[in-house]
């Protein structure tokens, strides 16, 4: 026999206790007593830990998939332990913690900043003021880029001996270095808003400036003595165009191009990026010709071997931070507030934001040398174990295809999970109306990274001129760039530099400069800079199929119809 | 309905029902809404917002780590069920933590959905 119980007495008598407080009284009582109510720890606790842990595990899986990859590598295949193990894990977690800081800090510091110069900059400025703006900021956003600390870290493990200019420019003249890069970067902001504000097509820009960096190349490295500048210079352009110059520079650019009157252009934006990839070495080049023209070697007998990476510790470390992020956020306050004359909201939450950027870069830099740039140099200078020497561990051959495909998959790898990437793919598959898929473009350009990181280490194995490599490589680019759409060349320039973020970038650079020691090459840059040809052509590659396939199934569309 | 079409549609119409809804931090949702489901909620619609209250004046400096970028749940709920439901997600959102976001309730008049013909013929009278 059943007992019926309607279900919603049965709700009624478990349901929990309420009391009943009027709103009214409460703000009533609120109007008179005005004081903060006591947190519990609880209470801190739920505050504060999904606050952090979701920023931690961002970064986390940056660092932590590409790094467990180099290890395991090096153990497996390398036969080989990790040594200095405490430093370098010291060093990745420190690598975490300050990016993890200094994109928070970028989020509430500066990013307020550049939006709100972007947009209301057009406005109440005259043109030329608004290309003075962007050129500033463009060349002062690129001291403050982390990466940039990789080149200057990297002067002492240059060859002063086969490679005279290049360890010149590097210990000598790294400032100088610095500073071509960064005025570089900020002349493509000024050529990109200039490109907006008169609505020039993105095609004859690049096609232009590619073909100037090109015959650069091509007069240096007809000069033996100055060909090693090369790959330094076009491994600048993927280290420029990194976390704090791309959202600085592209907030900006949407700014300018909205206030130009070509809001309803999905593209806007596209194009920075590339030009600021291409801007440095051309910079970089040029300074090479002038330093030669006018220095001399003589004085620079004796390299500074003084001069290591990490100059300072941890009080070296804060100020080169505070060095790189003050100046940036106060012309930023300067253009904001004295010149637009538009009041600073949140002063608190920005001096915050400006705060974790200085603390997130000290340990950033600190730990780029204590942890990945240490642990890329080990796994390049072990690499080559694998194949050269009396006591290789692999027959030649093997032993070569091992270390190019591990080139290969790292390159894959760590395009793979790059979340810029993610969201390039997501306006792609929007802006295409998904006949371009995200997953589509996300793998073209990491097996074109992956392909040029391969090649690049081969260039390093065999020591053989990158302006071999790179002349042809860029070639055929401007050569697809001329059969493709203007969308497909904006999209495939630009994905370039956005996969070359601040993980990537000092692990290759260390890893090719130690590879580049340990089988006596001239230098080991350039890796960087045949993965940045690499996606260009596989994404504008992979363009062209789908123009023609579309072209080719209109085609059998239009005969059918006909036969019909 | 006009006449002329010769028949008259039957439009099926709920009643004691009530809106629950609740704001949270972006991407808490999930787990507010597997709570609400737990307790007898059929459904739930999310969506996104902007907005601030509390966290400014009653947290101090730990006001950064309440994300001003919101999501607003829905869940209609029988009238019976809904304490228990609105009990259920104030616990699972943690309410009673300042900054955390708040939950209400609303009557509802009426509200329509796809109703099981059986169930219409048993108590549709």
């Amino acid at each position: 026999m059943t007992r019926k119980i309607r279900y919603g007495d049965y709700l009624g008598r478990v349901r929990v206790q309420q009391r009943v407080i009027s709103y009214n009284e409460v703000t009533a009582w609120d109007r008179k007593h005005r004081r903060r109510p006591r947190l519990r720890p609880r209470d801190i606790h739920r505050l504060v830990a999904p606050y952090l842990s979701s920023r931690f595990l961002d970064q986390f899986r940056a660092v932590i998939p590409v790094t467990l990859f180099l290890v395991s590598f090096q153990v497996l295949v390398l036969k080989s332990g990790v040594s200095d193990v405490a430093a370098i894990g010291l060093g990745i977690v420190g690598v975490m913690l300050g990016l993890m800081f200094f994109m928070e800090g970028l989020k509430h510091g500066l990013m307020p900043f550049s939006e709100n110069i972007g947009h209301l900059m057009p406005g109440r400025t005259s043109y030329s003021a608004v290309l003075a703006v962007a050129f500033i900021l463009g060349a002062a956003a690129t001291f403050a880029e982390p990466a940039i600390g990789a080149l200057k870290s990297v002067g002492s493990l240059t060859d002063p001996e086969s490679a005279a200019w290049l360890s010149f420019l590097l210990n000598q003249r790294s400032e100088q270095v610095v500073v071509a890069v960064a005025v570089s970067v900020g002349l493509a902001v000024l050529v990109s808003m200039l490109r907006f504000m008169q609505g020039w097509a993105m095609k004859p820009v690049v096609l232009i400036v590619t073909l100037a960096c090109l015959a650069l190349t091509w007069y240096l490295a007809s000069d033996p003595a100055l060909a090693p500048i090369i790959g330094l210079a076009w491994d600048c352009g993927a280290i420029t165009t990194g976390p704090v110059t791309v959202p600085i520079v592209l907030a900006l650019g949407v700014g300018v191009s909205a206030a130009a009157g070509r809001e309803d252009n999905p593209l806007a934006g596209f194009g920075i990026v590339t030009l600021a990839s291409l801007f440095p070495p051309l910079a970089v080049m040029a300074l090479g010709v002038y330093t030669a023209e006018t220095a001399d070697l003589g004085q620079f007998a004796t390299p500074a071997a003084a001069a290591g990476p990490g100059d300072g510790g941890l009080w070296g470390g804060a100020l080169n931070a505070l060095r790189a992020i003050v100046p940036l956020a106060a012309l930023l306050w300067l253009i904001q507030r004295v010149w637009l004359r538009e009041p600073l909201r949140h002063a608190n939450l920005i001096g915050y934001g400006i705060l974790l950027c200085v603390l997130g870069m000290a340990a950033f830099n600190m730990g780029l040398d204590a942890g990945l740039s240490a642990l890329g140099m080990q796994v390049g200078d072990l690499l080559s174990t694998a194949f050269s020497g009396d006591e290789s561990l692999y027959p030649y051959w093997a032993g070569l295809g091992i270390a190019l495909a591990f080139a290969l998959l790292l390159g894959f790898g760590a395009t793979i999970a790059e979340p810029a990437l993610n969201a390039l793919g997501m306006t792609v598959q929007n802006l295409t109306d998904g006949a371009f898929r995200k997953q589509t473009l996300i793998r073209a350009v990491a097996l074109g990274v992956g392909i040029g990181t391969a090649l690049g280490m081969a260039k390093v194995i065999f020591d053989l001129p990158l302006a071999w490599l790179l002349i042809p490589g860029y070639l055929l680019a401007l050569v697809l760039t001329i059969l493709s759409s203007e969308e497909y060349v904006n999209l495939a320039w630009d994905s370039a530099g956005v996969t070359t973020g601040p993980v990537t970038v000092p692990l290759v650079l260390a890893m090719g400069l130690g590879l580049g020691r340990a089988v006596d090459a001239h230098e080991g840059f350039g890796i960087l800079a045949m993965a940045s040809v690499g996606p260009i052509v596989s994404v504008l590659a992979v363009g062209l199929w789908l123009q023609v396939r579309a072209r080719f199934l209109r085609f059998q569309f239009v005969r059918m119809m006909r036969n019909v | 309905m006009p006449e002329s079409q010769g028949k008259v549609e039957e439009l099926v119409v709920l009643t004691d029902v009530v809106l629950i809804t609740c704001i949270v931090q972006r991407g808490k949702a999930e787990e507010v809404i597997q709570a609400a489901r737990l307790a007898g909620a059929q459904g739930a619609t999310v969506f996104y917002a902007h907005g601030s209250g509390v966290r400014q004046r009653h947290l101090g400096v730990l006001a950064i780590t309440v994300s001003a970028e919101k999501e607003v749940i829905y869940i209609v709920a029988a009238s019976d069920q809904a304490d228990r439901i609105f009990a259920k997600i104030h616990a699972a959102a943690h309410l009673d933590t300042p900054g955390m976001g708040m939950a209400y309730m609303t009557p509802l008049e009426k509200m329509a959905t796809y109703v099981p013909p059986e169930i219409v013929e048993r108590f549709a009278g």
